[in-house]
């Protein structure tokens, strides 16, 4: 930086603006219930014995609830809450007797709503941002223990998590599926479609297609383990393998290409203590000629038209493994009637016999209508049996007759 | 949280068996013991995995990632006894070739 610059100030960002900002970062909508939310008011009215439990989303010079206990009420003016009434609204406020305050004395609650005691605890985002308040309201004067002021700052806990994880993992969840392809391929003969369902909000599988020079180009990852680490490696593994689209397209071996790829990913990955399953295929769409890269994946399967279905074996390991391993390419034809699958392990857990797998996977690709069908079937053992693990498959099918 | 025993053999082996799943949580747990074990010098380990039923990609990780540090220390990390279930987990993977499976605990460090 230069040194000319040394008056200026740093840019104050309001605290209120700051404040507003979070606010409108979560996902919540006023009018919306929110179950989870729902859960610790309804807590909170049944420990503490009170009437009314809420908590309120401080928004602009609204208050409004995200959820409430005892009462009908969307919202109310913010400075009609009590917590704006208050010296800071930051900090635990007890209000023992509301009616002999005179900080409070006059609000709509107590003067109209009979409203004689309320403590609220400040709801704070990470950055430590006051988003709303958990509420507690009676219609008569109270004293709450040390004990009780505990629990009550422990739900308020809680509820922070609630307002602000679920938030940032929704708004994740949102990106990740952005990552993924927004339609199958559909061209003459052909289909390409894909599925994944992470097993938590955001997991460690991605994939992607898309053609070029009548090639459509195939790759299907898993990152060890699952979750948002698993995520941002999944994230720039998918990136690697698209900048070698054009090459791959183009005819290049895909052994060189995957290679390629895993060397520069090797150090993060070794950062990270990861490792990448990967497969990726190049279908020629003209003539059916397939080219595969299998880094210890071990989980493609070729169900020709007659429903003979082959386990496509590779020697090659997982990139990240060891700094010294290649890769090879394979290569197979795609005849009219045939079906190609990748998938990922998550889908092994959902299958009667994850062991000796490929009857029953190839029966289920060979049933299925078309590639959609495939995946609707996938789907299907998914909502069945509760995924362990994040589950991705893609299936490549080639039409009969053509 | 899964059960994983150690012992060391007179001939300063190390042989650790993790009991049950080795799934996320519990590969945490085996790194850690892994890292503590070679930090104590001890670079040959034999991970007996004969009461080990299920084995996910992050278990696998804590394998990978002791054998790396095994090797960096001039040892080696060798698994013995998988079940079925988790010996398809080496297989898919090849990590067969690198984490030769081994019949039996003892013998795991002959040859």
């Amino acid at each position: 930086m230069g040194t000319a610059t040394t008056t200026a100030a740093p840019a104050v960002v309001p605290e209120e603006d700051r404040r507003q900002r979070a606010v409108e970062s979560l996902t919540l909508a006023e009018g919306q219930p929110v179950e989870r939310l729902d859960r610790i008011t309804r807590l909170a009215r049944t420990i503490f014995e009170v009437p009314f439990s809420s908590i309120a989303v401080l928004d602009g010079d609204r208050a409004w609830f995200a959820s409430i206990q005892g009462a009908d009420l969307r919202g109310l003016p913010r400075q009609e809450t009590f917590s704006d009434r208050a010296d800071s609204d930051s900090v635990l406020l007890v209000v023992e007797d509301t009616a002999s305050d005179p900080r409070f004395a006059d609000l709509p609650a107590v003067t109209d709503d009979g409203i004689r005691f309320y403590a609220g605890q400040p709801l704070r985002d990470s950055m430590g941002n006051v988003l709303g308040t958990l509420g507690l309201f009676d219609v008569r004067p109270r004293t709450l223990d040390q004990e009780q002021l505990t629990t009550l700052v422990d739900l308020a806990a809680w509820a922070e998590q609630e307002l602000t994880a679920s938030t940032e993992m929704t708004q994740a969840r949102r990106v990740q599926s952005s990552l993924l392809p927004a339609r199958p391929v559909r061209v003459p003969g052909w289909t390409v479609d894909g599925l994944c369902l992470p097993a938590l909000a955001v997991g460690g599988d991605f994939y992607d297609y898309g053609v070029g020079h009548s090639v459509a180009h195939v790759s299907l990852g898993d990152v060890m383990g699952k979750g948002t680490g698993a995520a941002l490696l999944g994230a720039g593994v998918r990136a690697a393998i698209r900048g070698t689209h054009e090459a791959v397209v183009a005819g290049v071996d895909l052994g060189i290409t995957a290679t390629q790829v895993a060397r520069s990913l090797l150090p993060d990955l070794e950062r990270a203590e990861s490792f990448v399953t990967l497969l990726e295929a190049a279908v020629d769409l003209d003539d059916g000629f397939v080219r595969l890269v299998d880094a210890g994946s071990g989980l493609a399967l070729v169900v020709r038209a007659d429903g003979t279905a082959t386990h496509l074996r590779s020697e090659d390991r997982p990139f990240g493994v060891l700094p010294d391993d290649h890769w090879s390419e394979q290569q197979l034809d795609l005849d009219p009637g045939d079906r190609l699958l990748l998938f990922s392990d998550g889908l092994l857990d959902l299958l009667d016999d994850p062991v000796d797998w490929v009857p029953e996977l190839g029966a289920l690709v060979h049933r299925a209508e078309d590639g959609p069908g495939v995946l609707a079937s996938v789907l299907a053992l998914g909502h069945a049996r509760t995924p362990l693990d994040d589950v991705t498959a893609v299936v490549v099918v080639r039409e009969r007759g053509q | 949280m899964i059960e994983i025993d150690v012992f060391r053999r007179p001939d300063g082996v190390a042989v650790v068996v993790p009991q049950g799943r080795l799934n996320m949580v519990a590969a945490r747990q085996m790194k850690d013991l892994l890292a503590i074990l070679l930090e104590e010098g001890s670079s040959r380990i034999v991970v007996d995995l004969d009461r080990t039923t299920f084995l996910d990609s992050s278990g696998l990780g804590a394998l990978i990632g002791g054998l790396k540090g095994a090797r960096q220390a001039g040892g080696d990390l060798r698994i013995a006894r998988p079940t079925p279930e988790v010996l398809t987990v080496f297989q898919l993977t090849n990590m067969d070739k690198v984490l030769r499976p081994r019949d039996d605990v003892e013998s795991a460090f002959d040859a």
